[in-house]
């Protein structure tokens, strides 16, 4: 299974890293590896988190993600491709 | 701009947010917003434990569609919401919980009555704060109400650290709200909806799969219009009974587990189904490889998490109910005028279905009374304005199956996460909400046993509900299952000990009338009375046959295809034209 990388953006607030490890529990996904920093924006913090799912899971995982008030972004990176799937539903963000 | 503490200024973006009642109990750490909310405009119904707090906002909400609040201190206070918050969760109820937290340098100590709630309640609330500066005040209340109600309902919990309620600060309650990670979408795209026009156009075996979804968004009156404009038949889930009336010819009930056979039927043979605001549980869909096989799906939804959850579809459409059934009626419209299917042959199956297979109970031989004949004639007595909450288990589906719904918002129970106990504290929330209408609670002996002490609330807060008590002396539903499953070994399901307790007994110390009837002749005039008392709650212990079970039904895990209408015995397929 391919591994994909999604590139989360999320409000730089208390507890947001456990509702994103949460959610991933609950809903009985896997972590592959995850890695948090920050952004030009110090409202906002960018999590990279690479997970072994494609297809239905990875579209679910995605979508019960963005439902999580804290997320602000969603960005798929896609293997062997320049150009990210942009799952982003806030046309004001910025990054 | 005014200077107050944090616990008034609480209290101030309460009554900002539009708030006219909130059930709760006091405690320490919550203390201080006790004392503002003595002299507001606000309603506070004190309840006997915090569970009943937490499904009366629940109760409150389903009536009235406006945001049920609760409120409980820190520690036990705050777990004891942690039911009915997974509860409003489940059922797309908007409620928010304020609860006390201890002070904010106590945090983390393992301090008296310190319970980490805002990571308890995190896997399931909509959303959830910690507030440990007073100014953050109005703003979360503000966006929990805005989270609470908007999208796809949900509970908030908003955690107020005991500092933060007690120091000095400057109250402004935000003009709006806005929150870059949350933007619910309203108006569908324009090409979802001609897509499912399309679809629609070229069926000729489409069903409306209407879901709790259509009540949340106010959206009967759009269904009623979409239903007849298509002729397409109706199904209502558990969650959506009301959304459309059971009188309508092309209501086929309600699909499921125990759903009619008409109803699991017309999903099963489909070739389109109209999904609107409702989300392929596995009560509804049985063993999901084999549910409707041969469908498409039109799957309309608020949230895009439910769109493809459990089962593909072929289009889907993100937004508002009121507003996406609206655009689909011209859309359909059009469609239609292009090509309209012929659903002749489709309805007669599925009225032959209907008339063949009506929901029905055997009485029992020995004269002893049968649920569904009590449940049967609370509906047709008390009419269909009344309100009905249920609790969980046989009585519930009997409640569902046997009152006939004409509106929405006049059936209440817990669907999604089955919580026992839901039926009277929710009752006493809706009759709250709504004062002037009959609110009765069908409710098991079982269940009953759980929340009651709630009926000391409505007794001494003009709170008149109405409890029927299915008492069947048994955990009904479980030991159905005991009976179809388990050989008849009946472990820990009789509650049956000399009738203890002794329900009217019970009731008259709580302050309520306590009537029973156990003869089938008696079951009305016992309603007439229990209907006549509006002074103050009634309680009914209806002594029923323990034997009675619910049909149909699909076996957990079954084939909705395997559907039975009493134990061993299938519907006669071979007589359908299907």
């Amino acid at each position: 299974m391919a591994q994909h990388t999604l590139e989360v953006i999320v409000e730089n607030s208390p507890g947001v890293l456990a509702r994103v490890a949460g959610l991933f529990s609950r809903r009985a996904y896997n972590i592959e590896r995850l890695s948090v920093g920050p952004t030009d924006n110090p409202e906002t913090s960018k999590m990279d988190i690479v997970v072994n799912l494609e297809g239905h899971a990875l579209e679910q995982v995605i979508a019960q993600l963005d439902k999580l008030i804290n997320v602000i972004a969603i960005k798929e990176i896609v293997p062997n491709s320049a150009v990210p799937i942009v799952h982003d539903t806030q046309p004001d963000y910025q990054n | 701009m005014s200077q107050m503490n944090g616990a008034s200024s609480l209290v101030a973006s309460l009554e900002a947010a539009g708030v006219d009642v909130m059930f709760g109990i006091p405690g320490g750490a919550i203390l201080p917003a006790y004392d503002p909310i003595f002299s507001s405009s606000i309603r506070h119904i004190l309840v006997r434990h915090e569970q009943g707090a937490g499904h009366a906002a629940t109760g409150y909400a389903q009536v009235t569609g406006r945001v049920g609040v609760c409120i409980a201190t820190s520690g036990p206070g705050a777990t004891n919401l942690v039911t009915p918050l997974a509860d409003a969760a489940m059922d797309s109820v908007p409620v928010v919980a304020i609860t006390g937290q201890v002070p904010s340098v106590a945090i983390g100590t393992d301090a008296f009555q310190e319970a980490d709630i805002r990571g308890i309640t995190m896997p399931f609330a909509k959303h959830n704060y910690l507030i440990t500066d007073p100014a953050d005040i109005p703003r979360a209340i503000a966006e929990a109400f805005h989270i609470a109600s908007t999208g796809r309902p949900g509970p908030v919990l908003v955690d107020i650290a005991k500092d933060a309620l007690q120091k000095m600060t400057e109250f402004k309650y935000p003009a709006s709200v806005s929150l870059k990670g949350y933007q619910p979408k309203l108006a569908p795209d324009a090409q979802s909806i001609t897509d499912a026009a399309d679809l629609i156009a070229q069926s000729s075996k489409p069903v409306f799969y209407v879901g709790g979804g259509v009540i949340k968004a106010n959206a009967s009156r759009e269904l009623m219009e979409l239903a007849q404009l298509l002729g397409a038949p109706v199904v209502t889930t558990l969650m959506a009974r009301g959304a459309f009336p059971d009188s309508h010819p092309l209501n086929l009930g309600m699909p499921g587990m125990h759903g009619t056979v008409a109803a699991v039927t017309a999903l099963q043979k489909s070739d389109l189904l109209i999904t609107l605001g409702a989300r392929f549980d596995d009560r509804v869909t049985g063993k999901l490889s084999s549910f409707a096989v041969h469908a498409k799906v039109i799957h309309a939804d608020v949230d895009p998490a439910e769109i493809g959850k459990n089962r593909f579809a072929d289009v889907a459409v993100l937004g508002d109910l009121k507003h996406t059934i609206a655009a689909l009626i011209p859309a359909v419209k059009v469609a239609l005028g292009k090509n309209r299917p012929d659903l002749t042959a489709w309805l007669r199956q599925m009225n032959s279905l209907k008339a063949t297979y009506p929901l029905g109970y055997d009485v029992p031989k020995d004269g002893s009374l049968a649920p569904q004949y009590v449940i049967e004639r609370l509906g047709k007595i008390s009419g269909p304005q009344t309100i009905f909450a249920a609790g969980v288990g046989q009585h519930q589906m009997w409640a569902s199956q046997f009152v006939s719904y004409e509106n929405p918002r006049t059936w209440l129970n817990s669907g999604g996460l089955g919580t026992m106990g839901y039926a009277v504290p929710a009752a006493m929330g809706a009759k709250v909400g709504a004062p002037d209408t009959t609110v009765w609670a069908i409710d098991g002996d079982g269940c009953f046993q759980m929340t009651n002490q709630e009926l000391t609330t409505c007794a001494l807060n003009n709170i008149p509900i109405k409890v029927a008590i299915i008492n069947n002396e048994s955990l009904g539903m479980v030991r159905q299952w005991q009976t179809l499953f388990y050989e008849g070994r009946y472990s820990n399901t009789s509650l049956e000990s000399k009738r203890i307790p002794n329900f009217p007994m019970l009731a008259e110390a709580m302050g309520c009338v306590g009537l029973s009837c156990d003869r089938p002749e008696d079951v009305d005039a016992t309603i007439e009375k229990a209907m006549s008392i509006n002074d103050q709650p009634v309680v009914v212990d209806f002594r029923v046959t323990r034997d009675a079970m619910v049909w149909p039904m699909v076996a957990a895990g079954a084939s909705n295809d395997d559907i039975l209408i009493a134990r061993e015995t299938a519907p006669d397929w071979d007589s359908q034209e299907l």
